[in-house]
């Protein structure tokens, strides 16, 4: 379990960092908390010759409210966001699933950004993403561009990143003050990825259902129901005839299931939600 | 090879040491400076056996390269005990029988610490949350469990809290 042989480059700056993988491209990759890319080194399922290290770089460490979105910096640990008093208001989805993220000592390391950057379908921040219609911005020495969620995750740890490019944030948009949220998760230990997740958000009569973990990428449903029965009908037929996943972990037909029963409560603490009662 | 010349502080004591880019802090602190007190357990981010202190925050130590420690403070389960007494924490862990083999209590005591700092009057369930990021084979969980309480009710009393 020791890594293979690298070059460790500090980054000083954004430019300094954009500078590097200009330079490096493929054979290098970005570690910020390194939760998920040290295991992959260790295991050897990875062995870049270069390491950027972006946790000297203050200018990324900064999270905050604007135009609507709340946009998270490529420092920001998951611990700062979610131990931050404002973060039930601004993104009640967030703050229900945070503790679902792997454990304290994980979370006190890892970021936003690098959890949106490995792209894994059953991540809960992932889930968040693609169900709030966020979006990822990316520079590199040449342009910045910003991708939507939809855009971006292209299956299971693959996103339309090139490799000179850089997550400098993740953006994801606040919903009015009358939207309802939702999330269950199962999985097999408190903490582990998840067999299924679902994120639901409702406003009015429009729900916006997301499922993680029963596909190479999280799948988004939109209907329109009037009660929570016709939410949960919905969601019915929709486990009975959309394609998903089945592996070693779990068959098609205890993932269907998931959808059925997860999302049925999550449907019905978004049609129960009220923002000051979260956790 | 050993090209990175890292200096923290372990303990609250300088020590500086040369490493490769490689060298997860785990292996620094146990190898190169020689407290092995930390265990290595799963050394992919699983177990919490290697759990410590980086400036403040409990984090898993085999993930994190040493290279990235340069400047920190380090806590290790070394530095609970004072002159040579343990901890209240650790002395409850011996009455309650909270460990048999001992390799996960390095982390065990180190993430209950850092529990007890940020919510020093957990319920039961709130302890067991606090504590799932580390596994133990041996005790089931339940001595660890109350040790953690009873270590939270003895401190309350201590600080004459409303809550003890």
């Amino acid at each position: 379990m020791k890594s293979a042989p690298f070059i460790m480059h500090q980054a000083q700056s954004q430019s300094n960092i954009l500078d590097l993988l200009d330079k490096y491209g493929e054979d290098a990759r970005i570690i910020a908390g390194g939760q998920t890319l040290i295991p992959v080194l260790a295991m050897r399922v990875a062995s870049p010759d270069h390491l950027i290290d972006i946790n000297k770089v203050e200018e990324l460490k900064n999270f905050g409210v604007s135009g609507g979105v709340l946009q998270v910096g490529a420092g920001v640990r998951q611990s700062e966001l979610e131990n931050w008093s404002g973060l039930r208001k601004t993104q009640p989805l967030l703050s229900m699933m945070f503790p679902w993220i792997a454990h304290t000592p994980i979370r006190n390391r890892g970021t936003v950004c690098g959890s949106i950057a490995h792209a894994d379908p059953s991540a809960e921040l992932v889930l968040a993403l693609a169900v709030l219609d966020g979006s990822v911005t990316l520079v590199s020495k040449k342009k910045k561009r910003v991708a939507q969620a939809k855009d971006f995750f292209r299956g299971a740890l693959q996103t339309s990143r090139q490799s000179n490019e850089f997550i400098e944030a993740v953006q994801f948009p606040i919903r009015g003050p009358l939207a309802g949220f939702g999330f269950s998760e199962y999985g097999y230990r408190h903490g582990d990825f998840a067999v299924v997740a679902v994120a639901v958000i409702k406003e009015g009569d429009l729900w916006t259902i997301g499922f993680g973990g029963i596909d190479d990428v999280v799948k988004v449903y939109q209907c329109n129901a009037k009660s929570l029965d016709e939410a949960n009908q919905f969601i019915d037929e929709l486990a009975a005839k959309v394609e998903v996943r089945e592996d070693p972990t779990a068959t098609s037909g205890l993932r269907r299931h998931l959808m059925r029963t997860l999302g049925a409560r999550a449907c019905q603490q978004a049609a129960e939600f009220k923002s000051d009662e979260i956790r | 090879m050993k090209s990175y010349q890292i200096r923290l502080t372990l303990n609250g004591f300088e020590r500086e040491e040369s490493c490769e880019s490689r060298t997860t802090l785990l292996d620094f602190i146990r190898h190169d400076l020689g407290s092995t007190g930390t265990h290595a357990g799963c050394e992919h981010g699983v177990c919490g056996a290697c759990t410590v202190e980086v400036d403040g925050q409990i984090i898993r130590s085999c993930l994190m390269f040493a290279c990235q420690a340069d400047g920190a403070k380090v806590n290790t389960v070394e530095g609970l005990a004072q002159s040579g007494k343990l901890s209240d924490l650790q002395s409850a862990f011996k009455k309650h029988h909270a460990l048999q083999c001992g390799f996960c209590t390095p982390g065990f005591l180190l993430s209950a610490e850092d529990l007890l700092k940020k919510n020093p009057y957990p319920t039961e369930l709130e302890v067991r949350g606090g504590l799932s990021g580390n596994l133990c084979r041996c005790t089931g969980y339940v001595g660890i469990v109350e040790a953690v309480l009873e270590v939270a009710a003895a401190r309350a009393r201590q600080s004459g809290g409303e809550h003890a």
